[in-house]
């Protein structure tokens, strides 16, 4: 009989907690999509960099999340026959692998893996990436449904440290107050229900909290060793993030992921063990090959402490969300700007960002993973990794492949620069014990 | 006591045999073939052949190269990377960059000075600009790989190529000729696109002296002058720089008999 060995740990009365109750939130929101569909009653697209959560749950407006949607198509195996639709559509290999996704999910027949998929009734975008809006164009031609795009200032200053009490900062906020006020007479519009302001106070209140709580988890990782895998379990993190914002489950989810992996720290329990290498993932996992791609890296203890993606993909939450109750519509404008502002520019100044987490969460290396049909978050990847090795000596990995599309997943290079980075820390790694 | 190194790269499998005293007593050679595992000990046994010793006199084999997971008989995986920058270091002790030119991809590395990688950069997944590039206008033009370099050399004129997809090169080849160019100039021009490819790979890296040029395609005399012509140092270059890999791989084995991180598994020679 084959000999196989189990990792021996101190019992965890939590363990389990947290995914169990991802994937019934989960379960619970493909459901409701899946209802939706069959009812064809209103689901609003919306996207991870500002989805406006706020505003569509005060008016109970269901969210379908394109790009997780597209995402859990690759971790189901079937990103590929969705890619191929596309393709013969017409839409070149180069297009973003998740728009791709959908627009095969929607010629045919919406049929996604964990549910059904509801057509939009409206769209809600941001110009955080380019190819939102391009996309919300495709939902407009198809379904003729209205689509909102809210257009944000990029900071326009040099350097990052941005003034708030400034006439710039003012004048965006009002630009972007607008638009919100637009935004809620088109759901007026749309559902018949009159805006109420306690709602929307209620629901930001639950985004502050959320907020909280999401900070804490990221930060029990500063711990040695990690207790959680920023990649596999922050992804979880992320999509609840996402599809629950501003919602009382929401808020009681990212409670239990807090204790439980407050549990982990104090029995000692790391995601991986023993851990040998703490690493920050700069871009986004393959997801097609998402164990492989976890597995090239715990191969050699090495953990993910922190990723970027947990922070520009999480709405901003990660930067903290302090919404003043007391003049709610002005205060969403105004923490818009200041979590979105960060991420718009993330090409220009991504590296500060990166120096910082290195250095809080002692990070042994960065992997930075290119995705082929992503410019928005691979430009500037290689010029920031070489700035981090240059002037914070900090060893970078590069390597690429793609969000969704097997055919740019090639195991043998990407094992083999993976090894040879890992060589490479370990090497250092006794000269500085030399 | 002998250790062996082993590099099983994409078109040629490379073997070393080396002494305790870091001497070279053996070498293999031979293409890698589709059976990966059959080219690893090919080439081990030709280059256990070169010494009057036998397998078992071999204490410690680490496999390198994209084969190195299947060579059955080693004890050990590193790196090509790795194994370059240290056979490079071991067989030019100044050399601070490395630039090897493989088959599939080409790597530049920056080492430290007991051949410890710093940093890489490698080629991206596509073959653009690699040792396969010249064998394709080698195919191309039905001429032997080895009579390339001498033959851009004489090249007075050499074209500019606009790719270095491997796939494309045999048309362009084919159209320079069809414009009457001439098949030096046309060579060159090939060599010429595959060393600036490699040159940004290095710049990014960060060229620091000595510069040592590893892999097969040290071997082409038209690629040696124009890699040192564009790093503005003359790289080094050996009989040896062919089987780096192999070397590299050598020195991590005899690492790990000294040490004793993993049991000795033959006899003393
Ligand atoms: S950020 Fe990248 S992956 Fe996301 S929609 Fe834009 S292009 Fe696609």
């Amino acid at each position: 009989m084959k000999e196989h060995r189990v990792a021996i740990r101190p019992p965890l009365e939590r363990a389990g907690d947290t995914r169990g109750e991802s994937r019934r939130l989960m379960d619970r929101w493909w459901t409701e999509l899946d209802a939706a569909a069959e009812e064809d009653s209103l689901v609003a697209n919306v996207f991870v960099m500002g989805s406006l959560a706020e505003i569509l749950n005060t008016f109970d407006i269901p969210m379908s999340f394109p790009e997780i949607a597209s995402l859990q198509t690759a971790v189901k195996g079937k990103a590929m026959d969705y890619l191929l639709a596309a393709e013969d559509a017409g839409y070149s290999p180069d297009i973003c692998g998740y728009v791709k996704v959908d627009v095969g999910l929607h010629l045919t027949g919406r049929q996604h893996p964990l549910g059904r998929y509801p057509k939009p009734g409206m769209v809600v975008a941001t110009n955080m990436c380019n190819t939102y809006i391009k996309w919300s164009e495709i939902w407009e031609r198809q379904y003729e449904c209205p689509v909102f795009v809210l257009d944000l200032p990029g900071w326009r200053g040099t350097g990052f440290a941005y003034d708030m009490g400034s006439e710039t900062f003012k004048n965006d906020v009002k630009f972007v107050e607008g638009q919100l006020r637009e935004l809620i007479a088109l759901c007026e519009e749309v559902t018949g229900k009159t805006f109420d302001i306690d709602k929307l106070r209620e629901i930001l209140d639950n985004v502050n909290r959320m907020s909280e709580l999401y900070r804490a988890i990221l930060a029990t990782n500063k711990h040695r060793p990690a207790p959680f895998n920023a990649l596999t379990e922050g992804i979880n993190y992320m999509g609840i993030a996402n599809i629950l914002r501003g919602r009382e489950d929401g808020v009681r989810f990212m409670e239990t992921a807090l204790a439980e992996l407050d549990e982990r720290i104090d029995k000692g329990v790391g995601a991986v063990s023993p851990e040998q290498f703490r690493l920050l993932l700069v871009g986004t996992a393959c997801y097609t090959n998402f164990r492989d791609f976890v597995g090239l890296f715990e191969q050699w203890n090495g953990v993910f402490v922190a990723s970027e993606y947990m922070s520009y993909a999480g709405g901003g939450i990660d930067r903290g969300v302090h919404y003043d109750l007391s003049r709610p519509v002005e205060s969403l404008a105004e923490q818009i700007l200041i979590t979105a502002q960060p991420s718009m520019s993330g090409i220009f100044f991504s590296h500060e960002w990166q120096a910082n987490v290195v250095r809080d969460y002692a990070i042994d290396g960065i992997a930075y993973h290119g995705v082929k049909s992503c410019r928005t978050t691979s430009a500037g990847l290689p010029d920031a990794r070489e700035w981090l090795m240059r002037n914070e000596d900090i060893p970078g990995l590069f390597i690429q492949s793609d969000l969704v599309d097997s055919r740019l997943w090639a195991e043998a290079q990407l094992k083999n620069r993976v090894d040879a980075f890992f060589e490479a820390l370990q090497s250092r790694r006794v000269q500085v014990g030399a | 006591m002998l250790v062996a190194g082993v590099d099983v790269g994409s078109t040629q499998t490379k073997a070393v045999i080396m002494s305790d005293r870091h001497e070279m007593l053996g070498h293999g050679l031979c293409p890698t073939g589709a059976k990966l595992d059959e080219a690893g000990q090919t080439a081990f046994n030709l280059a256990l052949a070169e010494t009057p010793y036998s397998e078992t006199n071999v204490a410690f084999v680490v496999g390198t190269g994209y084969g190195r997971f299947r060579i059955q008989f080693g004890d050990a995986q590193v790196t090509e990377i790795s194994c370059h920058g240290r056979g490079a270091v071991h067989l030019f002790p100044n050399t601070r960059s490395v630039l090897d030119i493989g088959g599939q991809d080409t790597k530049a590395i920056k080492v430290g000075t007991d051949g410890q990688v710093i940093d890489f950069n490698m080629n991206d997944k596509c073959a653009a600009g690699t040792g396969r590039f010249l064998g394709a206008a080698s195919d191309a033009l039905e001429m032997p790989l080895g009579e390339l370099g001498p033959l851009a050399q004489t090249a007075k004129n050499p074209v500019k190529m606009t790719t270095t997809c491997t796939v494309f090169a045999e048309s362009e080849i084919l159209g320079w000729l069809a414009k009457g160019r001439r098949i030096e100039d046309v060579v060159m021009g090939v060599h010429v696109a595959i060393a600036s490819r490699s040159m940004s790979l290095l710049r990014r890296a960060g060229i620091e002296p000595e510069v040592t040029f590893t892999g097969g395609v040290t071997r082409n005399s038209a690629m040696v002058e124009l890699i040192s012509e564009m790093a503005g140092v003359q790289v080094n270059t050996s009989e040896e720089s062919h089987y780096c890999g192999a070397i590299g791989a050598a020195l991590y084995a005899l690492d790990q008999v000294r040490t004793g991180a993993f049991a000795e598994r033959g006899a003393p020679a």
